[in-house]
C-alpha cells in the first residue's frame, strides 16, 4: 500500500514540482503584495476589496460566470452530441477543430464581431429592431461570452460522448428502455463527471475574462477583472496595484468555494464508475 | 477503440423513427451555424466593403506580405510545440499515477489544475514579473541568475513556454481526465503489467493509443491557445504571432479586424491539417 | 520510470542540465556603458557632460539602437518622429507594444532591469512620471532647451519633462450627424441617442478620465470636485446617449461610435484617415469644459542604450521634433517659446483645433483625489 502510494507521488512529482515553481512562486508574490499596504504588512487591501464597488464587481462577475457556465454547458453538450453522432467525419473534424480555435478566441476582435452584428449600427440590429444599447448589458455580454464557452464545452464533452458505448444503448433498448430512460439512467450519469468538469472550466474561463468586456461594455457591467486591469495596467490609477492583487486573491477564494461545491458532487457522481 | 467509430449503431438502435434524429441534428447545426457564422460574416463584410471604395481584399494582402509574418508565426508554432510536449510529459504520468496509485491525491490535482483558470492572465503576469525581478536580485550571486536571464531570451523565450504550460493545464487536465475515465485504465494497465510490460511500454503502447481522442483534443487546445495568446506575451515584451498581428494592424480599422479573422482561419486550417494527419495515421 | 534508481538518475540529470544552462557571472553585469568617448553615458545629465552635442551624437551612433515602448504611430505623429530620427542619425529604433499603457511601461522598466530588452525612454501620463521619479526609476537629464520649458512642466533636476499635450475634445462624424455637438451640454440632446462614446473607460484610459474631469468643469464642478462629472455621465447613460464601446478606428468606420470624447490630437488624427474612407470627422473642443493635460518624457536610469536615449530626448525637444508633434495636432510644450522666437511652423500651428484662453493645470494632489473619487464612484454611477 505504501509502495503504491509512493509510486503515485513519484509519478505526480514532476508536475507538482513544476507547478510549485512556475505558479507557486508568482502566487506567493501575489499574496505578499495583497497583504502589503504602503510597504507594510496589512489587511487594509483585503478589507477594501470586499467593500462597495469592489464587492459589487465581484458579485457581478460571479453572476455572469455562473450564467455563462450553465447556459454554455447545456448548449455545448447538445452541440457536442450532434457533432459526435453525425455521419460525416469531416464535419466532426471541422467542428472540433473550429471549437479549439473559438474556445481561445476573445478580446477586442470578439467584441468587434458582436458590435458589428448586434451593436447600435450592427447589421442584424436594424433587421431585428433591437433597441439602442441592448448589446451593452449583462445579457448582451453573456451572449457574447457564449461564443467561447460553447466551443469549450464541445471540446470537453466530445471525448466523453465518444466513450458512450453503443452496446449500452443496444442493451438498454433490449431491456425495454425508451430513449428517455437510456439518457436518464445510463448516459447522463456516465457523462455527469465530465459535464461538471466542463461547468467548472466554463465558469473559470468566464470569470477571468476581461478584454472583451473592456472593449465592449466598459464598466456598464461591473466585473472584478476590469477593476484589476484598471489598477495593474492602465493610464489612470497609480499605486492601486496591491488592491488589484487583493482582488485576485478574492477571485482565487471564490474559485476555491466553487471547487468546494464541485468536488463532493464529482465524487458522488463518479461513485459507481470504477 | 470501438467507441470512436461506433457511430452507425447508435443511430440505428434508437427506438424512435430514424427521421427524427436527423431532423433534430439539423436544427442544432443550423442554430449553431447562425450563432457562430453571422458575427464572423458581419465582420468579414466590414473588412472587404467600404462605402467609398467598394469591395476590395487589400486588407488581407497587406497582412500576408507585411514584414515579420513568417518570423512571428514560426516563433508561435515552436512555442506551441514546446508547450504541448512539456504539458503532456508532465500531466499524463501524473494523472495516471494518481488514478492508479494515489486516489487521495485526486482532489489536490483537481484544485491545482483549476487554479490557473481563475487567476486572470494580468495578475499571473504581475506575479511572474515580480518573481523574475526579485529572483534576479536574490539569485544574482549564484549561477542560477544566468538561467533566469536565459529563459527570458527574446529569440526563444522559455519563460513563455513555462507560463503557457500553466495556462493550458486546466484544459489539458479536463481532456485527459475525460479520456482516462472512459477507458478502463486500471484493468488495461494491470493486464499489461501482468504480461510483463515495463512502465514505458505500458505508457506508450497501451495507454496512449487508447487516449488518442483526448490527447488530440488537448493538443489542439494548446496549439490554439498558444497561437492566440496575447496578454502574457505582450506584457512580458515578446512578439509572437498574436502580438505581431496587433502591432502591424496599428490603427487601421479594416486591417485590424481582417488580421483577427485571418488568424482565426489560419489557426483553424493548421489544426485541421494536423488532425487529418493524425486520423490518417490511425486508420487501424 | 518508477524504479528508485531511475528516478534519482533523472533528477540528477535534470539538475545538471539546469546548472549547465546558466553560469554567466552576474557580477560584471553592472558595467555601465562607459568608455564611449571617455564619458559615462549612463550618468550624463546634459549634453555638456558628453563634451558637447556632437560627442553625444557620436556616442549614440556607436550604440546604434534605441528601444522605445508604447508609442503608437498615429499618436501625436510618433510614426513620423521615429522615422525621422532613424533617418537623421542612422540609429535603429525598436518600437515595442505600441498600445501599452503607462503602467505597463513602468513595469517593463522594473522587470527588465539589467537586460538588453529594457526600454530606454518612456512617454508617461503625468501621475506615472511623478511616481516613477519618486521610485528612482529615471535618470536626470536636462535637454539643451531645458530652460525654455515653462516652470511646473518639468521636474527641476530633469527626471521628467512634459513633451506635448492636448485638450479634451468631441469628435463627430459629420456625415451621419446633422449637428455636431460643441459642448458638454449638447451631448445630452436626444438626437445623439446611443452615439456618445469615449476612448475606453475612465478608470483605465487617460483620455476618458480627462473627459470626466472636463465634464465636471462643464457641470459646475472644479479641479477639486469631480463629482459633477460623474453625475453628468450618469445623466448621459440614463438618457440612453452613452455608448460604452471603446472607440477605435474600426468602430468609427463601422458607424458605431459616431461621437467620441478623446484628446484633440487623437480626434484630429482620425480626420484624414476617415476622409479616405468616406467619413467626415470633425473635432471640437467643448466650449463649457476645457481640460488640458500633458504627457511626460523620462529616461530609464538603467537604459541599455543611454547615449541614444539622451539623443532621443534632445531630438524631441529640438524645433524639428516639436514641430513634428505639432504636425500630429498635439501642442508641444515649447510652443510658447517657439512662437515668440519664430521657429514654430506657422501653417501647422494654425491647423490646431481652436481654443480660447490659456490652460490651467490641477495640482498632482487634486488629480490624485479626483482619481480616488472616480475609482470609488464611477462604477455605481454607470452601471446603476
Amino acid at each position: 500500500m505504501t509502495r503504491s502510494r509512493s509510486r503515485g507521488w513519484a509519478g505526480a512529482l514532476p508536475l507538482l514540482a513544476f507547478f510549485a515553481l512556475v505558479f507557486g512562486v508568482p502566487a506567493v508574490a501575489l499574496v505578499a503584495g495583497a497583504f502589503t499596504a504602503q510597504g507594510r504588512p496589512s489587511l487594509a487591501n483585503l478589507a477594501q476589496s470586499l467593500q462597495g464597488g469592489y464587492l459589487v464587481a465581484m458579485a457581478g462577475s460571479v453572476k455572469l460566470s455562473a450564467v455563462v457556465a450553465l447556459a454554455g454547458a447545456v448548449l455545448g453538450t447538445f452541440l457536442a452530441y450532434a457533432v459526435v453522432t453525425s455521419r460525416f467525419t469531416l464535419l466532426r473534424e471541422a467542428v472540433l477543430t473550429a471549437s479549439g480555435v473559438l474556445a481561445n478566441f476573445g478580446g477586442v476582435p470578439l467584441a468587434f464581431f458582436w458590435i458589428a452584428t448586434l451593436g447600435n449600427s450592427g447589421v442584424i440590429s436594424g433587421l431585428v429592431g433591437l433597441p439602442s444599447g441592448a448589446l451593452y448589458t449583462f445579457w448582451g455580454l453573456a451572449i457574447v461570452y457564449l461564443y467561447f464557452a460553447i466551443p469549450l464545452m464541445v471540446l470537453v464533452m466530445a471525448p466523453a460522448l465518444d466513450g458512450l458505448k453503443p452496446q449500452w444503448r443496444e442493451a438498454a433498448a433490449n431491456s425495454g428502455a425508451t430513449a428517455w430512460h437510456y439518457w436518464r439512467f445510463v448516459a447522463l450519469p456516465v457523462l455527469a463527471p465530465a459535464m461538471l468538469g466542463g461547468v467548472v472550466l466554463l465558469f473559470g474561463s468566464a470569470f477571468s475574462a476581461y478584454a472583451t468586456a473592456n472593449a465592449m461594455v466598459g464598466t456598464v457591467v461591473p466585473l472584478v477583472t476590469l477593476k484589476i486591469a484598471s489598477a495593474l495596467t492602465g493610464d489612470v490609477l497609480v499605486g492601486y496595484e496591491n488592491i488589484a492583487l487583493a482582488l485576485s486573491l478574492d477571485m482565487i477564494v471564490v474559485a476555491g468555494l466553487v471547487m468546494a461545491i464541485y468536488l463532493p458532487l464529482q465524487r458522488r457522481s463518479s461513485r459507481w464508475l470504477r | 477503440m470501438a467507441a470512436l467509430t461506433g457511430l452507425e449503431p447508435v443511430a440505428a438502435a434508437a427506438a424512435k423513427p430514424p427521421a427524427r434524429p436527423r431532423w433534430w441534428r439539423g436544427l442544432v447545426f443550423a442554430l449553431a451555424a447562425a450563432y457562430f457564422l453571422i458575427p464572423l460574416g458581419a465582420s468579414l463584410w466590414y473588412t472587404i466593403h467600404n462605402p467609398a471604395t467598394g469591395v476590395s481584399f487589400s486588407a488581407y494582402g497587406e497582412l500576408l506580405t507585411a514584414e515579420g509574418f513568417a518570423r512571428s508565426l514560426l516563433m508561435s508554432l515552436s512555442l506551441a510545440a514546446a508547450t504541448i510536449v512539456l504539458v503532456l510529459l508532465l500531466a499524463l504520468p501524473a494523472m495516471l499515477a494518481v488514478r492508479l496509485f494515489a486516489p487521495r491525491l485526486r482532489p489536490v490535482m483537481e484544485v491545482l489544475c483549476t487554479l490557473p483558470l481563475v487567476v486572470p492572465p494580468i495578475t499571473f503576469v504581475a506575479g511572474l514579473t515580480t518573481s523574475l525581478r526579485d529572483g534576479a536580485d536574490l539569485l544574482a550571486p549564484t549561477p542560477f541568475w544566468g538561467t533566469l536571464i536565459a529563459i527570458q531570451d527574446p529569440g526563444f523565450p522559455v519563460v513563455l513556454v513555462l507560463a503557457y504550460v500553466v495556462l493550458v493545464l486546466p484544459f489539458v487536465y479536463r481532456s485527459l481526465d475525460a479520456g482516462l475515465r472512459t477507458m478502463d485504465v486500471r484493468t488495461l494497465v494491470e493486464a499489461a503489467r501482468n504480461l510483463g510490460a515495463s512502465w514505458p511500454h505500458v505508457l506508450l503502447r497501451v495507454v496512449v493509443p487508447n487516449l488518442r481522442s483526448a490527447l488530440a483534443s488537448a493538443s489542439f487546445l494548446t496549439l490554439a491557445l498558444v497561437l492566440g495568446e496575447y496578454t502574457v506575451a505582450s506584457l512580458l515584451g515578446y512578439e509572437p504571432f498574436a502580438v505581431w498581428i496587433v502591432t502591424v494592424s496599428g490603427s487601421k480599422g479594416q486591417l485590424s479586424v481582417a488580421v483577427s479573422i485571418l488568424s482565426l482561419l489560419l489557426i483553424w486550417a493548421l489544426l485541421l491539417a494536423v488532425s487529418t494527419v493524425f486520423s490518417g495515421r490511425k486508420k487501424s | 520510470m518508477f524504479t528508485p534508481r531511475a528516478r534519482t538518475a533523472g533528477v540528477i540529470a535534470a539538475l545538471t542540465v539546469v546548472t549547465a544552462a546558466c553560469g554567466a557571472a552576474p557580477s560584471s553585469q553592472q558595467t555601465t556603458k562607459t568608455a564611449e568617448g571617455g564619458a559615462n553615458a549612463a550618468t550624463a545629465a546634459s549634453a555638456a557632460d558628453f563634451g558637447g552635442f556632437d560627442k553625444l551624437v557620436e556616442a549614440a551612433k556607436k550604440e546604434g539602437n534605441l528601444h522605445v515602448i508604447a508609442l503608437p504611430p498615429d499618436w501625436a505623429n510618433y510614426g513620423e518622429i521615429i522615422k525621422s530620427f532613424e533617418a537623421k542619425y542612422g540609429i535603429k529604433i525598436e518600437s515595442e507594444t505600441p498600445d501599452a499603457a503607462s503602467a505597463d511601461e513602468i513595469n517593463a522598466v522594473k522587470t527588465r532591469k539589467g537586460q538588453d530588452r529594457a526600454p530606454d525612454v518612456l512617454d508617461l501620463g503625468q501621475s506615472f512620471a511623478i511616481s516613477g521619479a519618486k521610485e528612482g526609476l529615471f535618470a536626470p537629464y536636462k535637454v539643451q532647451a531645458f530652460d525654455k520649458i515653462p516652470e511646473g512642466q518639468k521636474e527641476p533636476t530633469g527626471l521628467w519633462t512634459n513633451d506635448y499635450g492636448g485638450y479634451v475634445s468631441i469628435g463627430c462624424d459629420a456625415k451621419k450627424i446633422a449637428n455636431c455637438p460643441t459642448s458638454y451640454a449638447d451631448l445630452l440632446k436626444p438626437e445623439y441617442k446611443g452615439k456618445v462614446a469615449m476612448n475606453g473607460n475612465p478608470t483605465k484610459s487617460g483620455s476618458a478620465f480627462a473627459g470626466v474631469y472636463a465634464a465636471a468643469i462643464a457641470s459646475g464642478g472644479s479641479f477639486d470636485d469631480i463629482q459633477p462629472g460623474i453625475d453628468f455621465f450618469k445623466k448621459l447613460k440614463d438618457a440612453g446617449n452613452y455608448n460604452p464601446v471603446e472607440t477605435t478606428p474600426a468602430t468609427i468606420e463601422k458607424g458605431e461610435t459616431q461621437i467620441s470624447i478623446d484628446w484633440d490630437y487623437n480626434n484630429a488624427a482620425y480626420a484624414p484617415q476617415m476622409s479616405a474612407k468616406g467619413l467626415d470627422w470633425k473635432v471640437n473642443v467643448p466650449t463649457d469644459g476645457k481640460y488640458f493635460q500633458m504627457y511626460a518624457q523620462a529616461v530609464n536610469k538603467d537604459a541599455p542604450h543611454p547615449a541614444a536615449a539622451r539623443l532621443w530626448q534632445e531630438y524631441l525637444y529640438s524645433a524639428e521634433g516639436q514641430n513634428l508633434y505639432l504636425k500630429g495636432f498635439a501642442r508641444p510644450v515649447l510652443l510658447p517659446s517657439m512662437t515668440s522666437d519664430g521657429t514654430v511652423d506657422k501653417a501647422l500651428a494654425e491647423k490646431l483645433p481652436q481654443v480660447e484662453g490659456t490652460p490651467e493645470f490641477p495640482t498632482p494632489e487634486q488629480v490624485d483625489a479626483a482619481k480616488a473619487k472616480l475609482a470609488s464612484g464611477w462604477d455605481a454611477a454607470i452601471s446603476g
